[in-house]
């Protein structure tokens, strides 16, 4: 029988979802935490499908984490699990864009959106993780950590460079801030001490 | 029990309790417990900060959160966003135009709408506080119903009247930038795009209907019950169709000659992007979706950019 599965919402997390409702509207936040559905769920499937169990999935300023007893999973199969969520993603803006024939464009592009800047290498996205489990397998663990840290870091302050200047040219958007801020945490996290320890 | 016996407990409890209040002052924080008092510092420096500068510099601290306010309330329309990055990727429209969605949405101008320095009230002369009352254009309509031309010549006539007022109404200084006030000849046949509907809202500079602020209104409002049928403008093919908070569900039709044609606020857009549509065919439902305070159809008319006033063309004047 496998564990059950405890999700946590953060404060962060039902917070910075307030704000983006009370800036961009009730739909907007339904078709983002729609394909975050989707996404986790292609994560969900295939780690069950390999046998391991989620035991928790946490929700916080920084997007959703999935806790799972993984620890057996080999580098492929893990690999598998990690991409899978970005894989839902792509399939569902597939699905809609095909079966909708151009009347789901926001959610297909949500999807898609999701996708993509889940696979930016940047560590704790799947991206990130990807990119470490492939140098990992490819030339060992030292080699993965290594390409994690710089190619995370380096995505991650262009990210935020990124997110600062839609801020910026937009005049507004301020909801995006918690982004920017998670952007250059997450390029500094790596050379912090302690980091990924 | 007897009361020397509950003395010595209580003063060896007392004792415990001491020991252990003393060794707890010797233990480490916990880690956890450091985060917490390290939040807990930093909120506490925030505020009394934010506290002190209001107190100190109010004037600047009021300067400020005018900004910040102006900040919060400007978003990209995320909805919109997303939409352009769907029909990229099903191949209805390029990337350009999900990077024009993003820096520069279409329903900005109907949003903000430059507005020069002689716009300022400060700067306002007699006649430019005439442009923006919306009684301009009712002067014009009036202007057009008292010209009573021979049939055959109304057309040609009443254009060429309609531009020269146009001219004395509205000169181009006075207008945002991407804004004529002429009457093109279209060059193609057309409609009106609800039939038998009255103009609830001028072309032209307004006090916004939820906004509450003076700004231009890039399109006529034509006042329907939900439902009624939007018809094409004129022959052409849909270009976008899409969802936004502003515009709500709306159609853009693109015509020969770089003209296009918008419909926005509909409660359903029954064209699809891409499809040839003829003059007068169905393309959507009046509604009131999006920012809208009552059924109608938001109708704007554009040549390569450039806003024209609908009213020439769907006004029964």
């Amino acid at each position: 029988m496998s564990p059950p599965c405890r999700v946590r919402v953060t404060g962060g997390f039902a917070l910075l979802a307030a704000w983006f409702a009370l800036a961009n509207g009730w739909e907007p936040l339904a078709t983002v935490l729609g394909a975050a559905a989707v996404h986790e769920a292609g994560h969900w499937l295939v780690l069950r499908c390999q046998g391991a169990a989620v035991t928790g999935l946490r929700l916080s300023v920084l997007g959703a984490a999935m806790e799972t007893d993984g620890g057996r999973l080999s580098y492929g199969g893990e690999l598998a699990a990690v991409l899978a969520g970005p894989g839902a993603n792509l399939l569902a803006a597939l699905a809609l864009t095909a079966v909708g024939k151009g009347r789901w464009p926001a959610a297909a592009g949500a999807n898609l959106v999701l996708c993509a800047f889940n696979l930016l290498p940047i560590r704790p996205l799947d991206g990130g993780r990807a990119l470490y489990l492939l140098a990992s397998w490819a030339a060992g663990p030292e080699a993965g950590e290594a390409a994690g840290r710089w190619a995370g870091s380096v995505t991650a302050l262009a990210l935020a460079a990124l997110i600062g200047a839609v801020i910026w040219r937009t005049g507004g958007s301020l909801w995006l801030l918690p982004a920017l801020a998670a952007g250059v945490y997450w390029g500094a996290r790596p050379w912090l001490p302690g980091a990924y320890a | 029990m007897t009361s020397r016996q509950a003395g010595r407990r209580i003063a060896a409890g007392t004792r415990r309790r001491s020991a252990r209040a003393g060794a707890r002052r010797s233990e480490p924080l916990a880690a956890k417990d450091l985060r917490l008092m390290l939040r807990l510092v930093a909120c506490g420096g925030i505020f009394v900060a934010l506290v002190a500068a209001k107190l100190l510099l109010p004037a600047k601290m009021a300067g400020f959160n005018e900004k910040l306010s102006a900040a919060m309330e400007r978003n990209m329309d995320v909805q919109a966003v997303f939409s352009a990055v769907g029909r990229a990727f099903s191949g209805e429209e390029g990337v350009a135009e999900v990077y024009q969605a993003v820096f520069h949405p279409q329903e900005e101008a109907v949003q903000t709408g430059a507005v020069s320095s002689e716009d300022l009230p400060i700067n306002m002369t007699a006649r430019t506080a005439k442009l923006r009352d919306g009684a301009a254009l009712d002067t014009l309509r009036s202007f057009r119903a008292e010209e009573a031309l021979p049939a055959a010549l109304e057309p040609e006539m009443t254009a060429q009247s309609a531009s020269n007022l146009a001219y004395v109404l509205y000169s181009q200084e006075n207008l945002p930038e991407g804004v004529s006030m002429e009457q093109d000849r279209l060059g193609f046949d057309y409609c009106a795009p609800v039939a038998g509907s009255a103009v609830s809202s001028d072309f032209g500079y307004r006090e916004h209907p939820t906004e509450g602020e003076e700004r231009f209104h890039y399109g006529v409002d034509l006042a329907a019950d939900t439902g009624t049928e939007v018809r094409c403008f004129a022959d052409g093919t849909v270009t976008a169709v899409g969802d936004s908070s502003s515009y709500g569900r709306y159609c853009v039709v693109a015509h020969e000659g770089g003209y296009s044609s918008l419909y926005a606020h509909c409660s359903r857009v029954t064209a699809s992007s891409g499809a040839s549509v003829k003059r007068g065919e169905k393309i959507a439902e009046v509604g009131e979706t999006g920012m809208a305070t009552g059924p109608h159809l938001h109708f704007e008319l554009q040549r390569e950019g450039v806003y024209l006033n609908p009213i020439y063309y769907v006004s029964s004047l």
